[in-house]
């Protein structure tokens, strides 16, 4: 076992990598009752093309798989229900599937190391058959029109599908209707066999406990685990072009205010001096300063009446590419559009704006390591960002200067983009 | 942790001092009896509130005074609770141990300047911050529409029973927006902060002293105030048939809405039994509804139930596809007559308790959820956290199915999608 120290943020992270491969990570926090266990895979929905374990081969698996087997992975050989499970022991149990991991979870104040025991058993156990994977179908199906019926939903899922050619990242997590009717037992098999590799997978518990005991609790449970070596999984890597697939798109839905996201393609391999992790902490600062509640355009735009809420900004990450999104709601689509443009043509931050970007960025820090959700979802977003956890978040940010974001401000390209709205549709 | 209550005379400070956080939360509450009418004016004056203030001229000046005091983060929110409505400014703000001496004061000294030097002269609201304001407002009431969930149980609830609160809309009314001035909106103000019943609510690592001292040198009014009723509602009328109604929306999937009323019980039935009821009927993966309609059936993703003890209100809701409408309506009724008839095990009931337990050991993990813990001390005279767990361990089933006799089925609502393969 051993700590992890967040500088500045008087926090400790205990950690252990087992020999079968699983990594194990605990903050306690002894001031709540709660416990958060985490346990998760890095297979999401863009591993959709891979070689399977035991196979030479790369083989290509239907759009919606990882989340499909986040929903089967429930399933028992002995008919017992996980939920039941976790009911009965006082905790409430989830998992959820996105574009990078898949996550089983509970949250409890009781019974947390039968508990615990029983979230490694019932992933690492799932029963398929083809009559189960069929009554699945109904479920996600309903489960994907819920998602086609939410103009903001499918605002984002259009913009990715129309800013990528070839990442998958373009494909809904959850697939579609028809890409899921193509889903077999077999399939399944071949992806949990693959992806759900204790190598492949870590838990992270945050909460009520004493790291010694958990790691320890983990480490037996996991030696009795068969596992067989393995290298690290195979995954077809893309050769994603910098030009977008589709520039604009209009979509038509019952609604009432139109939407619109402008996105923007950055290639991040061609930035000069500046790592990709200073460079994601820049760009959001700039974007705040210029989308967010403290941007003077935002301030003007409306009390011009040009827009009522707001800019939403969002950016996701490829290997490759950072896509910024920026949402707004309107009535003068065309207006904003271009509005939306020159502003992220004009990128910037005075020295004083960055240091109170700093303070709110160090701040969060703090409040992060009061909430055992927070700390949870730190670890994991840096597992699987970075493989590891970024121990000095606080000094990263104190090097933060304005010579190096003018620098990276120049050297953005704004010249691939696509446009997507979501309008009205005629009333019959 | 240490409570402490301070009586201001028109006003009272709670102070649940703890050293087991890193940050404050403040609560500002403000109630009254509610009325429709006054939901949309209520709305407009906690967003004016937040947009600007003698001060701090723009909502971007507001954001940035919070940038400075180290991300303290405010929201100002309307519930309607019960027969009650009550705004909310609610504020949290890292102690000043982690930030620099002087801060606790600055981030209170905040609050207060936006509560009690509103943006106001002639006895008029700015009238660019008002605009600003209306026009989201109007935008937010609109849109509201645009989401099938909200909108489907809404028209539920008003089908069910337009006088009933629940059936209000939260965002508020066109027709009621378009009568507020700069000046009527100032003479609610004023209305809110002399009449409504005011209770200040902080929890932190905190001198119980020195948070009255701060807030009473700036916060003095003077009118003395009476608690008015009981916050629980309670239905004049009962349905004896239920009553079907169906609307179309250009969607492809169709959302289903049951709204029940809960029958006169006493408090303990209505709590505890109440609790237990909606957890095996749809509270949880592992209830019946879940068992039934989603995993045996596989005719929805999502199909839940959910209890308003307050409001005396069951609402089931579920995601399917048309065809199914008659399918599904009767799984639910069936399930719900299985509780009725006594068709569930001391097993069932026994994890509702168990969920219900650890519910409330998990209340003191955060400030905010420790003060909303002591608003329902001191608005419901709710049961202490040690009493709440014996209480529901003295359940029977017995209960149960007297508390299941009382829900009576209403409104059945279906929200017509259509999809085609």
């Amino acid at each position: 076992m051993n700590k992890i120290e967040l500088n500045h943020l008087d926090t400790t992270i205990y950690h252990e990598r087992l020999e079968n491969g699983l990594e194990i990570f605990v903050a306690p926090n002894h001031h709540g009752n709660n416990v958060y266990a985490t346990y998760s895979t890095k297979l999401g929905s863009v591993y959709n093309e891979f070689v399977p374990f035991g196979k030479k081969e790369f083989v290509k698996v239907p759009d919606g798989v990882a989340h499909f087997l986040e929903h089967k992975v429930f399933e028992q050989e002995d008919g017992s229900d996980p939920f039941e499970f976790f009911t009965s022991h006082g905790a409430s149990a989830n998992a959820n599937t996105s574009n990078y991991k898949t996550t089983y979870l509970f949250q409890g104040t009781k019974d947390i190391t039968e508990n615990l025991k029983y979230l490694l058993h019932y992933v690492e156990h799932p029963y398929f058959t083809d009559e189960n994977v069929e009554k699945e179908k109904g479920i996600i199906k309903q489960e994907l029109l819920m998602y086609d019926d939410d103009p903001y939903w499918k605002l984002y899922e259009t913009t990715l599908f129309n800013s990528f050619q070839k990442h998958p990242i373009r494909y809904s997590v959850g697939g579609t209707v028809q890409s899921i009717q193509k889903i077999t037992k077999d399939i399944l098999y071949e992806c949990y066999n693959t992806f759900y590799h204790p190598r492949n997978m870590f838990l992270v518990v945050t909460g009520d406990v004493e790291p010694e005991e958990i790691i320890s609790l983990v480490r037996e449970e996991q030696s009795h685990r068969e596992t067989k070596e393995m290298d690290a999984v195979k995954i077809k890597l893309v050769d994603e072009p910098d030009t977008v697939y589709k520039e604009q798109e209009d979509l038509y839905m019952d609604i009432t205010i139109p939407k619109v996201t402008v996105a923007y393609k950055i290639n991040m391999e061609q930035l000069q001096n500046i790592t990709e992790r200073d460079f994601k902490k820049y760009l959001n600062i700039c974007l705040d300063l210029k989308f967010g509640e403290t941007s003077q355009v935002v301030e003007e735009l409306k009390e011009q009446n040009i827009i009522t809420e707001s800019f939403g900004y969002d950016v996701i990450y490829t290997n490759r590419h950072a896509l910024i999104m920026i949402s707004t709601e309107t009535k003068n689509t065309k207006e904003v559009i271009l509005k939306i443009d020159e502003m992220i043509h004009h990128l910037s931050c005075t020295e004083e704006e960055l240091e109170r970007a700093k303070k709110v960025i160090i701040s969060n820090n703090i409040y992060m390591t009061d909430h055992i959700y927070s700390m949870n979802h730190k670890i994991m977003s840096d597992m699987i960002r970075e493989g590891k956890v970024m121990d000095h978040v606080v000094d990263e940010i104190k090097r933060l200067n304005i010579q190096d974001l003018e620098q990276l401000i120049k050297q953005l390209d704004f010249s691939n983009k696509t446009i997507t709205t979501v309008k009205e549709k005629e009333k019959h | 942790m240490n409570y402490t209550n301070f009586d201001m005379g028109s006003y009272h400070i709670h102070v649940i001092k703890t050293d087991h956080f890193k940050s404050v939360n403040v609560r500002i509450n403000f109630k009254r009896p509610i009325k429709k009418e006054e939901i949309t004016i209520r709305n407009f004056l906690n967003d004016i509130l937040l947009e600007s203030s003698k001060k701090y001229q723009s909502r971007r000046e507001i954001v940035i005074e919070t940038e400075n005091l180290y991300n303290l983060s405010c929201r100002n929110s309307t519930v309607l609770s019960g027969n009650y409505i009550i705004s909310m400014l609610n504020a949290e703000f890292l102690n000043e141990k982690y930030t620099e001496p002087g801060m606790l004061k600055k981030s209170i000294d905040f609050l207060m300047e936006l509560l009690f030097h509103p943006n106001v002269k002639n006895q008029q609201f700015d009238q660019k911050s008002f605009d600003l304001i209306y026009k989201a407002l109007e935008e937010e009431i609109i849109s509201a529409k645009d989401n099938p969930n909200h909108y489907a149980a809404l028209r539920m609830m008003e089908e069910m029973d337009k006088n009933l609160p629940l059936s209000f809309a939260s965002e508020g009314y066109i027709e009621d927006l378009k009568k507020i001035t700069p000046a009527s909106l100032y003479e609610y103000y004023k209305s809110m902060i002399h009449s409504d019943i005011i209770d200040i609510f902080v929890c932190g690592n905190v001198d119980p002293n020195e948070i009255k001292q701060l807030f009473s040198d700036s916060f003095k009014i003077n009118t003395l105030k009476r608690k008015k009723g009981s916050h629980y509602l309670t239905h004049k009328k009962i349905r004896m048939r239920s009553k079907s109604v169906k609307e179309q929306k250009d969607t492809k999937q169709s959302k289903l809405v049951i709204g029940c009323k809960v029958g006169e019980l006493n408090l303990q039935d209505r709590i505890y039994a109440g609790y237990i009821y909606n957890l095996i009927l749809g509270a949880s993966p592992d209830s019946k509804l879940f068992r039934e309609v989603r995993e045996k059936n596989s005719l929805c993703y999502s199909v839940s139930s959910r209890y308003q003890n307050l409001n005396s209100v069951l609402t089931i809701q579920a995601g399917i596809d048309k065809e199914n409408y008659k399918k599904t309506v009767s799984l639910i009724k069936k399930q719900m007559k299985d509780i009725a008839q006594g068709k569930f095990s001391e097993e069932d009931m026994e994890k509702a308790r168990v969920i219900y337990v650890s519910g409330c050991q998990g209340l003191f993990d955060s400030p905010a959820s420790i003060n909303s813990t002591y608003i329902s001390y001191v608005y419901l005279d709710a049961d202490p956290v040690e009493e709440r767990i014996e209480n529901i361990s003295k359940v029977t089933k017995d209960d149960v199915i007297r508390f299941a006799k009382h829900v009576h089925l209403d409104t059945i609502f279906l929200l017509e999608g259509d999809y085609h393969e």
